[in-house]
């Protein structure tokens, strides 16, 4: 056997847990590298390790698996573990490598390790194309209805920011900035795709490069021609431009 | 459809019954001197089955005037007057039938013939018919004793279904998949945990099984039965599931069966499984003058995303509350500093 495939568990229970620990210890190709019962733990863990696999619990406190994966990005292969049938579909819709249902056998398990391994062979010899999955996943997103909340991931910590908490957004390079409460958040998106995500009714692409919480307007006033400036609550001044005036208008 | 003709075998098996029927019709016209044995074997048979197909009417008759319906007077009547008729028919017919074998120079005198033979007809038609009538009524009640048995058996299938449904709902399934994955981590790292949590395991479902069945049952038991479950999910949940249940003075108070369990299956699925470190699920049942105050209440994440779980066992809940009781009991919930409250209030 080459080199080791090494993976990181992540369920909130320890029993389950400890079948995957079991299953995993009789394969001498398999390394266990991290056991995390929570999704900030696997994102801390996954973030410092760099696993090749993991093995992800859907039913988590705070964070879900999907969460996780979609805070952990696409550098590691994922199989996902539940008692849950009904998220299969999504599952492969973000490219889990399988989807073992609790509870499973170890035949079942290796079956999974399995595919894993095809995976990084394939992975390896074939770069994926990015954007073709982030444009899947996109594409995927909005059926499941506008985000409660926006999770941001600084390294191997994770920031869970309420949407109604999140002032404005704004596009800054590579980045958005999420602003909150006077801090700033930094996610690796784009402004279209959080403007995808967030409640249109509450929302609004105010410029090319802002994303405005509509319950923080104070007033929109006009500096020059065809130029606005929304002020926020707080005394933030923000430019509003003619295409997002008309958007704002519609609302209020 | 009439129920001989529906089927050819039938159809052949009750000409079949016609033909002796014909040679006993011979017999009397034979022994009675009105014709020789062939003739009256030759006039009889033919004339026997073409009033079998006549007796066929006698289904659409009884069905008509039911018994159970227009009353045995009025059967009784119609009885007589449709055997008078179509006796009164079938002797057309056998008269057509005498002379077209007498054409063929068998007697001189068809008249003479049938005029003799006439009496023996009618009245071997108006008995005959009056036995096709009874089979008829016979057959109809077999049809009916059949069609209840078979709606019986529908029913007692119906029933079952529901049954199992109303366990379906009761019981999440993902409760138990849940349950048998940790027995199954439990069976190399703790044999004997396991078969702890397979029997804790069997007596919940059978307290389901068996408690679901009754209309009322002691709040005890209600509470045995959630202790169980509540015993199960510890094994899953560890630490993190902690339960604090009080209800002095209210056990024997009566409830309907399996009213509670969805509520406390809430809080540990919905709350204290969404806690990193979980917490508390706190049950309250407390005796009021003329009614039985239940709170549930259990910590929950404040700022979790909305619109979590389906609300399909509270609004279960709910809807038992009132068909059982309509307005006078209650059901309320209520969330505030990350604890989730139900408050059940009933009359006695």
């Amino acid at each position: 056997m080459s080199e080791p495939l090494r993976i990181v568990i992540v369920d909130d229970e320890s029993l389950a847990r400890a079948v995957v620990r079991e299953y995993a210890a009789a394969d001498p190709g398999i390394e266990i590298v991290a056991d995390c019962a929570n999704g900030f733990e696997a994102v801390k863990a996954v973030a410092e390790l760099k696993p090749d696999l993991v093995l992800l619990d859907v039913q988590m406190p705070k964070l879900d698996g999907f969460e996780v994966l979609e805070l952990l990005g696409r550098d590691q292969a994922v199989v996902f573990i539940t008692a849950y049938d009904q998220y299969a579909l999504k599952a492969f819709e973000v490219h889990a490598v399988d989807y073992l249902l609790k509870p499973f056998s170890a035949e079942r398990f290796q079956e999974a390790i399995v595919r894993a391994r095809e995976r990084m062979r394939a992975k390896t010899a074939l770069p994926p194309d990015e954007d073709e999955i982030s444009k899947f996943i996109r594409d995927a997103k909005p059926r499941t209805g506008p985000a409660g909340r926006v999770l941001i991931r600084d390294g191997a910590n994770v920031h869970v920011l309420p949407v109604d908490k999140v002032d404005y957004v704004e596009a800054q390079d590579d980045y958005v900035a999420f602003k909150s409460e006077g801090k700033q958040y930094l996610k690796d998106q784009t402004l279209s795709a959080v403007e995808e995500t967030l409640d249109p009714s509450r929302f609004v692409r105010i410029h090319r490069s802002f994303i405005l919480n509509i319950d923080r307007i104070s007033k929109v006033e006009l500096y020059a021609k065809d130029s606005r400036m929304a002020i926020l609550r707080d005394g933030t001044r923000l430019p509003v431009s003619r295409a997002g005036y008309a958007r704002l208008s519609q609302l209020l | 459809m009439h129920p001989i003709l529906a089927r050819p075998g039938r159809l052949a098996a009750y000409v079949a019954i016609w033909l002796p029927l014909g040679v006993l019709l011979a017999a009397l016209l034979a022994l009675q001197g009105v014709l020789g044995w062939t003739d009256a074997l030759l006039v009889a048979v033919p004339l026997s089955v073409s009033y079998g197909f006549l007796c066929l009417s006698a289904w659409y008759v009884t069905g008509g005037s039911p018994v159970d319906r227009v009353g045995p007077a009025r059967v009784g009547a119609t009885a007589v007057i449709a055997s008078f008729l179509s006796s009164a028919v079938w002797l057309l017919i056998a008269r057509g039938w005498l002379g077209l074998i007498a054409s063929f120079g068998r007697w001189a005198d068809a008249s003479a013939t049938f005029r003799s033979a006439a009496p023996t007809f009618f009245g071997f038609g108006f008995l005959l018919y009056l036995l096709a009538m009874a089979v008829s009524y016979l057959a109809a009640a077999f049809e009916v004793s059949r069609d209840a048995e078979r709606r019986g058996l529908e029913l007692q299938v119906l029933a079952r279904e529901a049954e199992l449904r109303a366990l379906r709902a009761q019981i999440d399934p993902h409760f138990l998949f849940n349950s048998l994955q940790s027995i199954s981590a439990l069976t190399t790292v703790d044999p004997p945990a396991a078969r702890r949590m397979c029997l804790l395991l069997a007596d919940f479902l059978r307290d389901t099984l068996a408690l679901g069945t009754r209309d009322r049952i002691p709040l005890s038991s209600e509470l045995a039965l959630v202790r169980r479950f509540l015993a199960v999910e510890q094994v899953r949940f560890g630490d993190r599931l902690q339960v604090d249940i009080a209800a002095e003075g209210a056990e024997a108070c009566e409830v309907p069966p399996l009213l509670l369990q969805p509520l406390v299956e809430n809080a540990v699925t919905h709350g204290v499984a969404h806690l990193l470190e979980g917490g508390t699920v706190r049950i309250r049942a407390e005796r009021r003058v003329a009614s039985l105050v239940v709170t549930v209440d259990n910590p929950c994440d404040a700022d979790r995303p909305a619109g979590r779980g389906t609300g399909l066992g509270l609004r279960n809940v709910r809807a038992r509350l009132e068909s059982l009781y309509g307005h006078d009991a209650q059901l309320r919930t209520d969330e505030a500093d990350a604890r989730f409250v139900v408050r059940l209030e009933m009359p006695l």
